[in-house]
Protein backbone atom coordinates (compact mmCIF):
# COMPACT_ATOMS: atom_id res chain seq x y z
CA UNK A 1 0.00 0.00 0.00
CA UNK A 2 3.00 2.31 -0.07
CA UNK A 3 2.78 2.75 -3.84
CA UNK A 4 1.69 6.28 -4.67
CA UNK A 5 -1.99 6.61 -5.52
CA UNK A 6 -1.26 9.62 -7.71
CA UNK A 7 1.91 10.38 -9.60
CA UNK A 8 2.25 13.26 -11.99
CA UNK A 9 5.42 14.04 -13.89
CA UNK A 10 6.04 17.39 -15.51
CA UNK A 11 2.44 18.11 -16.45
CA UNK A 12 2.04 21.00 -18.87
CA UNK A 13 -1.01 22.54 -20.47
CA UNK A 14 -1.74 25.81 -22.22
CA UNK A 15 -5.02 27.41 -23.24
CA UNK A 16 -4.12 29.45 -26.28
CA UNK A 17 -1.46 31.91 -25.16
CA UNK A 18 -2.13 31.27 -21.48
CA UNK A 19 0.19 28.75 -19.86
CA UNK A 20 -2.03 27.24 -17.22
CA UNK A 21 0.48 24.56 -16.26
CA UNK A 22 4.19 24.87 -16.94
CA UNK A 23 5.67 22.00 -14.98
CA UNK A 24 3.79 20.28 -12.21
CA UNK A 25 4.97 17.04 -10.65
CA UNK A 26 3.55 15.45 -7.56
CA UNK A 27 3.29 12.17 -5.69
CA UNK A 28 0.51 11.34 -3.32
CA UNK A 29 0.93 8.26 -1.14
CA UNK A 30 -2.02 5.90 -0.91
CA UNK A 31 -4.23 6.72 2.05
CA UNK A 32 -2.89 10.23 2.51
CA UNK A 33 -4.31 13.67 1.95
CA UNK A 34 -2.49 16.07 -0.31
CA UNK A 35 -3.49 19.71 -0.59
CA UNK A 36 -2.77 21.59 -3.77
CA UNK A 37 -2.46 25.11 -2.54
CA UNK A 38 -2.44 28.17 -4.73
CA UNK A 39 -4.16 31.38 -5.65
CA UNK A 40 -6.85 31.70 -8.27
CA UNK A 41 -5.38 30.90 -11.66
CA UNK A 42 -2.34 29.11 -10.24
CA UNK A 43 -3.21 25.92 -12.12
CA UNK A 44 -4.95 23.91 -9.41
CA UNK A 45 -8.10 23.14 -11.33
CA UNK A 46 -6.21 22.40 -14.53
CA UNK A 47 -4.10 19.86 -12.63
CA UNK A 48 -7.22 18.22 -11.21
CA UNK A 49 -8.91 18.16 -14.62
CA UNK A 50 -5.93 16.39 -16.14
CA UNK A 51 -5.72 13.87 -13.30
CA UNK A 52 -9.46 13.15 -13.53
CA UNK A 53 -9.31 12.51 -17.32
CA UNK A 54 -11.34 15.61 -18.15
CA UNK A 55 -8.53 17.36 -19.95
CA UNK A 56 -5.58 15.96 -21.89
CA UNK A 57 -2.15 17.18 -20.80
CA UNK A 58 0.08 18.64 -23.48
CA UNK A 59 3.23 17.58 -21.71
CA UNK A 60 4.21 15.08 -19.05
CA UNK A 61 2.29 12.10 -17.81
CA UNK A 62 0.26 11.02 -14.84
CA UNK A 63 -0.97 7.87 -13.19
CA UNK A 64 -3.93 7.57 -10.87
CA UNK A 65 -4.60 4.36 -8.94
CA UNK A 66 -1.94 2.71 -11.07
CA UNK A 67 -3.41 3.62 -14.47
CA UNK A 68 -2.31 6.17 -17.00
CA UNK A 69 -4.80 9.04 -17.19
CA UNK A 70 -4.38 9.39 -20.95
CA UNK A 71 -4.19 5.84 -22.29
CA UNK A 72 -6.24 4.12 -19.57
CA UNK A 73 -8.80 6.81 -18.85
CA UNK A 74 -11.72 4.38 -18.65
CA UNK A 75 -9.95 2.36 -15.93
CA UNK A 76 -9.02 5.51 -14.03
CA UNK A 77 -12.67 6.59 -14.07
CA UNK A 78 -13.77 3.40 -12.32
CA UNK A 79 -11.45 4.18 -9.41
CA UNK A 80 -11.84 7.88 -8.82
CA UNK A 81 -14.41 10.17 -7.28
CA UNK A 82 -14.48 13.82 -8.26
CA UNK A 83 -16.15 16.79 -6.66
CA UNK A 84 -15.61 19.88 -8.74
CA UNK A 85 -15.99 23.53 -7.97
CA UNK A 86 -19.33 23.79 -9.68
CA UNK A 87 -22.39 21.96 -8.49
CA UNK A 88 -22.89 18.86 -10.57
CA UNK A 89 -26.16 17.63 -9.14
CA UNK A 90 -29.30 17.79 -11.18
CA UNK A 91 -31.59 20.44 -9.73
CA UNK A 92 -34.72 18.79 -11.06
CA UNK A 93 -33.96 15.50 -9.37
CA UNK A 94 -34.22 14.76 -5.67
CA UNK A 95 -31.08 14.12 -3.66
CA UNK A 96 -31.83 10.40 -3.64
CA UNK A 97 -32.54 10.29 -7.39
CA UNK A 98 -29.28 12.05 -8.09
CA UNK A 99 -27.26 9.57 -6.07
CA UNK A 100 -29.09 6.60 -7.53
CA UNK A 101 -28.44 7.84 -11.05
CA UNK A 102 -24.74 8.18 -10.34
CA UNK A 103 -24.73 4.71 -8.78
CA UNK A 104 -26.32 3.21 -11.88
CA UNK A 105 -23.80 5.02 -14.05
CA UNK A 106 -21.07 3.38 -11.96
CA UNK A 107 -22.68 0.04 -12.87
CA UNK A 108 -23.58 -0.84 -9.33
CA UNK A 109 -27.02 -2.02 -10.43
CA UNK A 110 -30.36 -0.73 -9.18
CA UNK A 111 -30.40 -2.55 -5.84
CA UNK A 112 -26.87 -1.66 -4.73
CA UNK A 113 -27.31 1.91 -5.99
CA UNK A 114 -30.35 2.27 -3.78
CA UNK A 115 -28.59 0.77 -0.77
CA UNK A 116 -25.51 2.99 -1.19
CA UNK A 117 -27.79 6.00 -1.66
CA UNK A 118 -29.39 5.28 1.71
CA UNK A 119 -26.00 4.87 3.40
CA UNK A 120 -24.58 8.07 1.94
CA UNK A 121 -27.65 10.17 2.73
CA UNK A 122 -27.26 8.96 6.29
CA UNK A 123 -23.52 9.61 6.37
CA UNK A 124 -23.88 13.15 5.04
CA UNK A 125 -26.89 14.03 7.14
CA UNK A 126 -29.22 14.44 4.18
CA UNK A 127 -31.87 11.85 5.02
CA UNK A 128 -34.47 14.51 5.83
CA UNK A 129 -33.95 16.19 2.45
CA UNK A 130 -33.58 13.03 0.39
CA UNK A 131 -37.02 13.39 -1.27
CA UNK A 132 -36.62 17.11 -1.94
CA UNK A 133 -35.55 18.50 -5.28
CA UNK A 134 -31.93 19.65 -5.22
CA UNK A 135 -32.97 23.15 -6.30
CA UNK A 136 -34.35 23.59 -2.79
CA UNK A 137 -31.02 22.60 -1.16
CA UNK A 138 -28.73 25.08 0.57
CA UNK A 139 -25.18 25.59 -0.69
CA UNK A 140 -23.75 23.39 2.03
CA UNK A 141 -26.26 20.61 1.35
CA UNK A 142 -25.44 20.68 -2.36
CA UNK A 143 -21.73 20.32 -1.66
CA UNK A 144 -22.36 17.43 0.69
CA UNK A 145 -24.57 15.74 -1.87
CA UNK A 146 -21.89 16.29 -4.50
CA UNK A 147 -19.32 14.75 -2.20
CA UNK A 148 -21.65 11.85 -1.46
CA UNK A 149 -22.10 11.25 -5.19
CA UNK A 150 -18.34 11.04 -5.61
CA UNK A 151 -18.20 8.26 -3.05
CA UNK A 152 -21.00 6.02 -4.20
CA UNK A 153 -18.67 3.45 -5.79
CA UNK A 154 -16.06 3.51 -3.00
CA UNK A 155 -13.36 5.26 -5.04
CA UNK A 156 -9.71 4.63 -4.24
CA UNK A 157 -8.77 8.20 -4.99
CA UNK A 158 -10.92 11.23 -4.33
CA UNK A 159 -10.41 14.61 -5.95
CA UNK A 160 -11.91 17.65 -4.28
CA UNK A 161 -11.55 20.88 -6.19
CA UNK A 162 -11.99 23.73 -3.73
CA UNK A 163 -14.52 21.82 -1.66
CA UNK A 164 -15.34 24.70 0.67
CA UNK A 165 -15.05 27.75 -1.58
CA UNK A 166 -18.16 29.87 -1.25
CA UNK A 167 -19.50 28.07 1.80
CA UNK A 168 -20.41 29.85 5.00
CA UNK A 169 -18.40 28.96 8.14
CA UNK A 170 -20.94 26.36 9.23
CA UNK A 171 -20.97 24.68 5.83
CA UNK A 172 -17.20 24.76 5.81
CA UNK A 173 -16.92 23.11 9.19
CA UNK A 174 -19.37 20.42 8.08
CA UNK A 175 -17.35 19.74 4.93
CA UNK A 176 -14.15 19.45 6.96
CA UNK A 177 -15.78 16.93 9.24
CA UNK A 178 -17.00 14.93 6.25
CA UNK A 179 -13.59 14.97 4.58
CA UNK A 180 -11.81 13.91 7.76
CA UNK A 181 -14.13 10.97 8.23
CA UNK A 182 -13.37 9.82 4.68
CA UNK A 183 -9.68 9.98 5.24
CA UNK A 184 -9.94 7.84 8.33
CA UNK A 185 -11.57 5.28 6.04
CA UNK A 186 -8.36 5.05 3.99
CA UNK A 187 -9.34 6.99 0.88
CA UNK A 188 -6.55 8.90 -0.83
CA UNK A 189 -7.54 12.53 -1.24
CA UNK A 190 -6.18 15.28 -3.43
CA UNK A 191 -7.83 18.55 -2.59
CA UNK A 192 -7.23 22.01 -3.93
CA UNK A 193 -7.69 25.06 -1.82
CA UNK A 194 -6.78 28.70 -1.56
CA UNK A 195 -7.17 28.55 2.19
CA UNK A 196 -4.05 27.89 4.21
CA UNK A 197 -5.89 26.87 7.32
CA UNK A 198 -7.79 24.31 5.29
CA UNK A 199 -4.56 22.82 3.92
CA UNK A 200 -2.99 22.90 7.36
CA UNK A 201 -5.93 21.17 9.00
CA UNK A 202 -6.71 18.52 6.43
CA UNK A 203 -3.54 17.67 4.57
CA UNK A 204 -0.61 15.36 5.27
CA UNK A 205 1.37 17.01 2.51
CA UNK A 206 1.01 20.35 0.79
CA UNK A 207 2.09 21.22 -2.72
CA UNK A 208 2.14 24.95 -3.34
CA UNK A 209 1.69 25.88 -6.97
CA UNK A 210 1.94 29.27 -8.54
CA UNK A 211 1.66 30.21 -12.20
CA UNK A 212 1.68 26.59 -13.25
CA UNK A 213 4.80 25.66 -11.29
CA UNK A 214 5.37 23.81 -8.04
CA UNK A 215 7.04 26.36 -5.81
CA UNK A 216 7.15 24.42 -2.55
CA UNK A 217 6.10 21.09 -1.14
CA UNK A 218 6.27 19.08 2.02
CA UNK A 219 4.37 18.50 5.23
CA UNK A 220 2.93 21.63 6.79
CA UNK A 221 5.75 21.49 9.37
CA UNK A 222 8.46 21.02 6.75
CA UNK A 223 7.15 23.96 4.78
CA UNK A 224 7.19 26.18 7.80
CA UNK A 225 10.70 25.03 8.69
CA UNK A 226 12.10 25.38 5.19
CA UNK A 227 11.01 28.94 4.78
CA UNK A 228 12.05 30.41 8.05
CA UNK A 229 13.88 29.51 11.17
CA UNK A 230 11.93 30.05 14.35
CA UNK A 231 12.06 33.45 15.93
CA UNK A 232 11.80 34.79 19.45
CA UNK A 233 9.10 37.22 20.37
CA UNK A 234 9.26 39.26 23.54
CA UNK A 235 6.11 41.09 24.54
CA UNK A 236 6.31 43.77 27.23
CA UNK A 237 3.47 44.69 29.57
CA UNK A 238 3.34 48.13 28.00
CA UNK A 239 4.67 49.91 24.92
CA UNK A 240 7.58 51.73 26.59
CA UNK A 241 9.88 52.91 23.76
CA UNK A 242 13.00 52.97 25.91
CA UNK A 243 12.41 49.46 27.22
CA UNK A 244 11.59 48.20 23.73
CA UNK A 245 14.84 49.63 22.43
CA UNK A 246 16.80 47.97 25.23
CA UNK A 247 15.21 44.62 24.45
CA UNK A 248 15.90 45.15 20.77
CA UNK A 249 19.61 45.68 21.47
CA UNK A 250 19.58 42.59 23.63
CA UNK A 251 18.10 40.43 20.88
CA UNK A 252 20.71 41.69 18.47
CA UNK A 253 20.81 41.53 14.65
CA UNK A 254 17.47 41.61 12.84
CA UNK A 255 15.34 42.67 15.77
CA UNK A 256 12.05 44.32 14.83
CA UNK A 257 9.71 46.27 17.01
CA UNK A 258 5.97 46.17 16.49
CA UNK A 259 3.49 47.40 19.05
CA UNK A 260 4.70 46.34 22.45
CA UNK A 261 6.68 43.37 21.23
CA UNK A 262 10.10 42.78 19.75
CA UNK A 263 10.97 39.82 17.59
CA UNK A 264 14.24 38.50 16.22
CA UNK A 265 15.52 35.31 14.57
CA UNK A 266 16.38 32.54 17.00
CA UNK A 267 19.51 31.18 15.37
CA UNK A 268 19.91 28.38 17.89
CA UNK A 269 16.26 27.67 18.53
CA UNK A 270 15.55 26.74 22.15
CA UNK A 271 19.09 27.54 23.28
CA UNK A 272 18.61 31.11 22.08
CA UNK A 273 15.36 31.31 23.98
CA UNK A 274 17.05 30.16 27.20
CA UNK A 275 19.72 32.79 26.79
CA UNK A 276 17.20 35.54 26.12
CA UNK A 277 15.17 34.65 29.20
CA UNK A 278 18.29 34.97 31.39
CA UNK A 279 19.20 38.31 29.81
CA UNK A 280 15.68 39.65 30.24
CA UNK A 281 15.70 38.77 33.94
CA UNK A 282 18.98 40.75 34.32
CA UNK A 283 17.55 43.68 32.37
CA UNK A 284 14.56 43.95 34.70
CA UNK A 285 11.98 45.33 32.22
CA UNK A 286 8.35 44.25 32.81
CA UNK A 287 7.86 41.30 30.45
CA UNK A 288 4.41 40.05 29.56
CA UNK A 289 5.43 37.04 27.49
CA UNK A 290 8.46 35.44 25.87
CA UNK A 291 8.18 32.71 23.29
CA UNK A 292 9.71 30.82 20.43
CA UNK A 293 7.52 31.11 17.36
CA UNK A 294 7.43 29.45 13.96
CA UNK A 295 6.49 31.27 10.82
CA UNK A 296 2.84 30.73 9.97
CA UNK A 297 1.82 28.89 6.84
CA UNK A 298 0.45 32.21 5.69
CA UNK A 299 3.95 33.60 5.67
CA UNK A 300 5.30 30.53 3.94
CA UNK A 301 2.70 30.92 1.24
CA UNK A 302 3.42 34.59 0.76
CA UNK A 303 7.14 33.98 0.62
CA UNK A 304 7.08 31.16 -1.93
CA UNK A 305 4.55 32.79 -4.19
CA UNK A 306 6.07 36.21 -3.80
CA UNK A 307 6.79 37.97 -7.05
CA UNK A 308 6.89 41.48 -8.37
CA UNK A 309 3.46 41.16 -9.93
CA UNK A 310 1.89 40.95 -6.53
CA UNK A 311 2.99 44.10 -4.76
CA UNK A 312 0.42 43.45 -2.06
CA UNK A 313 2.14 40.24 -1.13
CA UNK A 314 5.40 41.98 -0.27
CA UNK A 315 3.98 44.01 2.51
CA UNK A 316 2.25 40.97 3.93
CA UNK A 317 5.36 38.80 3.96
CA UNK A 318 7.48 38.20 7.00
CA UNK A 319 10.19 40.60 5.87
CA UNK A 320 13.68 39.93 7.17
CA UNK A 321 12.46 38.16 10.23
CA UNK A 322 12.83 34.59 9.12
CA UNK A 323 15.47 34.49 6.42
CA UNK B 1 -15.88 -17.58 -25.41
CA UNK B 2 -12.65 -15.66 -25.84
CA UNK B 3 -11.58 -12.97 -23.47
CA UNK B 4 -12.17 -10.15 -25.91
CA UNK B 5 -15.64 -11.46 -26.72
CA UNK B 6 -16.53 -11.50 -23.03
CA UNK B 7 -15.22 -7.98 -22.65
CA UNK B 8 -17.09 -6.77 -25.72
CA UNK B 9 -20.32 -8.31 -24.45
CA UNK B 10 -19.84 -6.69 -21.07
CA UNK B 11 -19.12 -3.34 -22.70
CA UNK B 12 -22.26 -3.59 -24.79
CA UNK B 13 -24.37 -4.50 -21.77
CA UNK B 14 -22.92 -1.64 -19.70
CA UNK B 15 -23.43 0.72 -22.63
CA UNK B 16 -27.10 -0.21 -22.98
CA UNK B 17 -27.60 0.13 -19.23
CA UNK B 18 -25.94 3.56 -19.30
CA UNK B 19 -28.18 4.70 -22.14
CA UNK B 20 -31.18 3.44 -20.18
CA UNK B 21 -30.05 5.30 -17.04
CA UNK B 22 -29.48 8.48 -19.03
CA UNK B 23 -32.89 8.23 -20.70
CA UNK B 24 -34.51 7.65 -17.33
CA UNK B 25 -32.80 10.77 -15.97
CA UNK B 26 -33.99 12.93 -18.85
CA UNK B 27 -37.53 11.57 -18.49
CA UNK B 28 -37.62 12.40 -14.77
CA UNK B 29 -36.35 15.88 -15.62
CA UNK B 30 -39.00 16.25 -18.30
CA UNK B 31 -41.71 15.27 -15.85
CA UNK B 32 -40.53 17.91 -13.36
CA UNK B 33 -40.97 20.81 -15.76
CA UNK B 34 -44.74 21.29 -15.90
CA UNK B 35 -44.36 24.71 -17.54
CA UNK B 36 -42.40 23.15 -20.39
CA UNK B 37 -44.90 20.30 -20.69
CA UNK B 38 -47.74 22.79 -20.79
CA UNK B 39 -45.98 24.87 -23.43
CA UNK B 40 -45.14 21.96 -25.69
CA UNK B 41 -48.69 20.60 -25.44
CA UNK B 42 -50.22 24.01 -26.08
CA UNK B 43 -48.11 24.63 -29.15
CA UNK B 44 -49.90 22.10 -31.40
CA UNK B 45 -53.31 23.37 -30.32
CA UNK B 46 -52.21 26.90 -31.10
CA UNK B 47 -50.91 25.85 -34.50
CA UNK B 48 -54.13 24.12 -35.42
CA UNK B 49 -56.08 27.25 -34.53
CA UNK B 50 -53.61 29.69 -36.14
CA UNK B 51 -53.06 27.90 -39.40
CA UNK B 52 -56.25 25.89 -39.61
CA UNK B 53 -58.55 28.82 -39.01
CA UNK B 54 -56.70 32.19 -39.05
CA UNK B 55 -54.69 31.61 -42.22
CA UNK B 56 -56.62 28.56 -43.37
CA UNK B 57 -59.80 30.58 -43.84
CA UNK B 58 -58.09 32.42 -46.70
CA UNK B 59 -56.25 29.47 -48.17
CA UNK B 60 -58.08 27.42 -50.73
CA UNK B 61 -56.88 23.93 -51.55
CA UNK B 62 -58.01 22.66 -54.92
CA UNK B 63 -60.46 19.82 -54.46
CA UNK B 64 -59.86 19.41 -50.77
CA UNK B 65 -60.18 20.59 -47.22
CA UNK B 66 -57.30 22.84 -46.06
CA UNK B 67 -57.32 21.45 -42.55
CA UNK B 68 -56.91 17.92 -43.84
CA UNK B 69 -54.07 19.19 -46.01
CA UNK B 70 -52.54 21.05 -43.06
CA UNK B 71 -52.50 18.35 -40.38
CA UNK B 72 -49.65 16.24 -41.82
CA UNK B 73 -47.72 19.51 -42.14
CA UNK B 74 -48.29 20.28 -38.46
CA UNK B 75 -47.09 16.80 -37.49
CA UNK B 76 -43.91 17.57 -39.42
CA UNK B 77 -43.58 20.97 -37.76
CA UNK B 78 -43.87 19.54 -34.26
CA UNK B 79 -41.03 17.18 -35.13
CA UNK B 80 -38.98 20.14 -36.32
CA UNK B 81 -39.67 22.20 -33.23
CA UNK B 82 -38.63 19.39 -30.93
CA UNK B 83 -35.20 19.63 -32.58
CA UNK B 84 -35.02 23.26 -31.52
CA UNK B 85 -35.89 22.30 -27.96
CA UNK B 86 -33.28 19.58 -27.85
CA UNK B 87 -30.59 21.93 -29.17
CA UNK B 88 -31.28 24.41 -26.39
CA UNK B 89 -31.48 21.67 -23.77
CA UNK B 90 -28.16 20.14 -24.84
CA UNK B 91 -26.45 23.54 -24.89
CA UNK B 92 -27.79 24.20 -21.39
CA UNK B 93 -26.55 20.81 -20.19
CA UNK B 94 -23.12 21.46 -21.65
CA UNK B 95 -22.78 24.73 -19.79
CA UNK B 96 -23.49 23.08 -16.44
CA UNK B 97 -21.17 21.20 -14.13
CA UNK B 98 -23.15 18.01 -14.57
CA UNK B 99 -21.30 17.26 -17.81
CA UNK B 100 -18.01 17.13 -15.94
CA UNK B 101 -19.54 14.78 -13.45
CA UNK B 102 -20.70 12.44 -16.19
CA UNK B 103 -17.37 12.56 -17.93
CA UNK B 104 -15.50 11.43 -14.84
CA UNK B 105 -17.80 8.43 -14.46
CA UNK B 106 -17.10 5.13 -16.16
CA UNK B 107 -20.00 5.63 -18.58
CA UNK B 108 -20.05 4.63 -22.22
CA UNK B 109 -19.22 7.83 -24.04
CA UNK B 110 -22.32 7.66 -26.18
CA UNK B 111 -24.76 6.97 -23.36
CA UNK B 112 -25.73 10.49 -22.33
CA UNK B 113 -26.23 11.62 -25.90
CA UNK B 114 -28.23 8.54 -26.86
CA UNK B 115 -30.28 9.00 -23.70
CA UNK B 116 -31.01 12.55 -24.80
CA UNK B 117 -32.16 11.37 -28.20
CA UNK B 118 -34.36 8.58 -26.82
CA UNK B 119 -35.95 10.76 -24.16
CA UNK B 120 -36.73 13.44 -26.74
CA UNK B 121 -38.51 10.79 -28.80
CA UNK B 122 -40.47 9.53 -25.79
CA UNK B 123 -41.35 13.00 -24.51
CA UNK B 124 -42.58 13.86 -28.01
CA UNK B 125 -45.24 11.14 -27.93
CA UNK B 126 -47.75 12.99 -25.70
CA UNK B 127 -47.38 16.04 -27.96
CA UNK B 128 -48.15 13.89 -30.95
CA UNK B 129 -51.19 12.43 -29.20
CA UNK B 130 -52.56 15.89 -28.43
CA UNK B 131 -51.94 16.89 -32.00
CA UNK B 132 -53.77 13.85 -33.37
CA UNK B 133 -56.69 14.65 -31.08
CA UNK B 134 -56.72 18.25 -32.34
CA UNK B 135 -56.60 17.04 -35.91
CA UNK B 136 -59.50 14.66 -35.41
CA UNK B 137 -61.44 17.45 -33.71
CA UNK B 138 -61.09 19.77 -36.68
CA UNK B 139 -62.11 17.17 -39.20
CA UNK B 140 -58.84 15.63 -40.30
CA UNK B 141 -59.09 11.88 -40.98
CA UNK B 142 -56.50 9.32 -42.00
CA UNK B 143 -58.51 7.61 -44.71
CA UNK B 144 -56.00 5.09 -45.97
CA UNK B 145 -56.33 2.54 -43.19
CA UNK B 146 -54.87 2.25 -39.68
CA UNK B 147 -51.80 0.35 -40.88
CA UNK B 148 -50.71 3.14 -43.19
CA UNK B 149 -51.50 5.78 -40.57
CA UNK B 150 -49.23 3.99 -38.07
CA UNK B 151 -46.58 3.73 -40.75
CA UNK B 152 -46.88 7.47 -41.31
CA UNK B 153 -46.38 8.24 -37.61
CA UNK B 154 -43.39 5.91 -37.48
CA UNK B 155 -41.92 7.79 -40.42
CA UNK B 156 -42.53 11.14 -38.69
CA UNK B 157 -40.87 9.85 -35.53
CA UNK B 158 -37.90 8.44 -37.45
CA UNK B 159 -37.43 11.77 -39.18
CA UNK B 160 -37.84 13.42 -35.78
CA UNK B 161 -34.99 11.32 -34.38
CA UNK B 162 -32.80 12.33 -37.32
CA UNK B 163 -33.61 16.03 -36.95
CA UNK B 164 -33.14 15.60 -33.20
CA UNK B 165 -29.55 14.46 -33.81
CA UNK B 166 -28.97 17.61 -35.84
CA UNK B 167 -30.43 19.57 -32.93
CA UNK B 168 -28.06 17.78 -30.53
CA UNK B 169 -25.13 18.66 -32.79
CA UNK B 170 -26.14 22.32 -32.81
CA UNK B 171 -26.48 22.20 -29.02
CA UNK B 172 -22.97 20.72 -28.69
CA UNK B 173 -21.40 23.25 -31.06
CA UNK B 174 -23.19 26.34 -29.77
CA UNK B 175 -21.40 28.26 -27.05
CA UNK B 176 -24.54 28.86 -25.00
CA UNK B 177 -28.22 28.06 -24.81
CA UNK B 178 -29.11 31.45 -26.29
CA UNK B 179 -26.74 30.90 -29.19
CA UNK B 180 -28.22 27.45 -29.83
CA UNK B 181 -31.70 28.94 -29.80
CA UNK B 182 -30.84 31.51 -32.43
CA UNK B 183 -28.77 29.19 -34.62
CA UNK B 184 -31.33 26.39 -34.74
CA UNK B 185 -34.36 28.57 -35.37
CA UNK B 186 -33.12 30.03 -38.64
CA UNK B 187 -32.96 26.73 -40.56
CA UNK B 188 -36.11 25.54 -38.83
CA UNK B 189 -38.17 28.45 -40.10
CA UNK B 190 -36.67 28.24 -43.58
CA UNK B 191 -37.20 24.48 -43.76
CA UNK B 192 -40.69 24.73 -42.34
CA UNK B 193 -42.05 27.55 -44.42
CA UNK B 194 -40.32 27.18 -47.79
CA UNK B 195 -42.00 23.83 -48.32
CA UNK B 196 -45.34 22.22 -48.89
CA UNK B 197 -45.98 22.08 -45.14
CA UNK B 198 -48.49 24.95 -45.12
CA UNK B 199 -49.21 25.73 -48.75
CA UNK B 200 -48.87 24.17 -52.18
CA UNK B 201 -45.61 25.51 -53.65
CA UNK B 202 -47.20 25.50 -57.13
CA UNK B 203 -48.07 29.19 -56.72
CA UNK B 204 -44.61 30.28 -55.54
CA UNK B 205 -42.19 32.09 -57.87
CA UNK B 206 -40.18 29.61 -59.90
CA UNK B 207 -36.87 29.90 -58.01
CA UNK B 208 -38.55 29.48 -54.64
CA UNK B 209 -40.75 26.68 -55.95
CA UNK B 210 -37.68 24.61 -56.83
CA UNK B 211 -36.32 25.00 -53.31
CA UNK B 212 -39.71 24.21 -51.81
CA UNK B 213 -40.13 21.07 -53.90
CA UNK B 214 -36.70 19.68 -53.08
CA UNK B 215 -36.91 20.62 -49.39
CA UNK B 216 -36.82 17.38 -47.37
CA UNK B 217 -39.70 18.69 -45.26
CA UNK B 218 -41.84 18.61 -48.40
CA UNK B 219 -40.89 14.98 -48.93
CA UNK B 220 -41.83 14.23 -45.30
CA UNK B 221 -45.28 15.86 -45.46
CA UNK B 222 -45.94 14.41 -48.89
CA UNK B 223 -45.14 10.97 -47.50
CA UNK B 224 -47.47 11.67 -44.61
CA UNK B 225 -50.30 12.87 -46.85
CA UNK B 226 -49.86 9.82 -49.02
CA UNK B 227 -50.02 7.38 -46.10
CA UNK B 228 -52.97 9.20 -44.48
CA UNK B 229 -54.76 9.44 -47.83
CA UNK B 230 -54.82 13.25 -47.65
CA UNK B 231 -53.10 13.82 -50.99
CA UNK B 232 -54.42 16.43 -53.37
CA UNK B 233 -53.37 15.99 -56.94
CA UNK B 234 -50.35 14.21 -58.37
CA UNK B 235 -46.79 15.19 -57.34
CA UNK B 236 -44.98 17.74 -59.54
CA UNK B 237 -43.28 15.86 -62.32
CA UNK B 238 -39.51 15.63 -62.35
CA UNK B 239 -39.13 16.04 -58.60
CA UNK B 240 -37.89 12.60 -57.62
CA UNK B 241 -38.09 13.25 -53.88
CA UNK B 242 -41.80 14.02 -54.14
CA UNK B 243 -42.51 11.17 -56.52
CA UNK B 244 -40.95 8.78 -54.00
CA UNK B 245 -41.54 10.65 -50.74
CA UNK B 246 -41.55 7.65 -48.39
CA UNK B 247 -38.29 6.21 -49.71
CA UNK B 248 -36.71 9.66 -49.74
CA UNK B 249 -37.70 10.47 -46.17
CA UNK B 250 -36.66 7.07 -44.87
CA UNK B 251 -33.29 7.14 -46.64
CA UNK B 252 -32.53 10.72 -45.64
CA UNK B 253 -33.41 10.08 -41.99
CA UNK B 254 -31.18 7.01 -41.90
CA UNK B 255 -28.28 8.84 -43.52
CA UNK B 256 -28.57 11.74 -41.08
CA UNK B 257 -28.66 9.39 -38.08
CA UNK B 258 -25.74 7.28 -39.31
CA UNK B 259 -23.58 10.30 -40.08
CA UNK B 260 -24.55 12.79 -37.36
CA UNK B 261 -24.92 10.53 -34.32
CA UNK B 262 -21.24 9.44 -34.29
CA UNK B 263 -20.15 13.06 -34.83
CA UNK B 264 -22.23 14.07 -31.79
CA UNK B 265 -20.76 11.29 -29.65
CA UNK B 266 -17.25 12.24 -30.67
CA UNK B 267 -17.90 15.91 -30.11
CA UNK B 268 -19.47 15.24 -26.70
CA UNK B 269 -16.60 13.12 -25.45
CA UNK B 270 -13.99 15.61 -26.62
CA UNK B 271 -15.71 18.78 -25.56
CA UNK B 272 -13.70 20.96 -23.25
CA UNK B 273 -15.31 23.67 -21.29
Amino acid sequence: MTAPAITAEHLARAFGPTKALVDVSLDVAAGSVCALLGRNGAGKTTTVRILTTLLPAEGGRAQVAGFDVASQAALVRTRIGVTGQTATMDELLTGAENLETIGRFCHLGAAISRRRTGELLEQFDLVGASRQLVKRYSGGMRRRLDLAASLIHHPEVLFLDEPTTGLDPVGRAEMWTSIRSLVSGGTTVLLTTQYLDEADRLADTIVVIDRGLVVAEGTPEQLKASIGRPFIRVTLTEADPAALEQVGRLLGEGAEVSGRSVSAPASDGLASLDQVVVWLRDLGVPVHEVGLEHPSLDEVFSTVTDHSHHPGVHSASAGGRGA
Amino acid sequence: MSDTAVRAERQLRDGLLDAYTATRRFLIRGKRQPDVIFGTLLMPVMFVVLFGYVFGSSIAVPGGNYRSYLMPGLFAMSVLFSAANVAVAVATDMSEGVVDRFRTLPIARSAIIIGRSLSTLLLGIPVLVVMIACGLAVGWRPVDGLGNAILAFLLFELFGVAIGWLGILVGLLAGSAQAADVIINIPIFLLGFISSVFVDPANMPAWLRVIAYWNPMSALVTAGRQLFGNTIGPPPSGVWSLEHPIATTFALAMVIIIVVAPICVHRYSHSIR
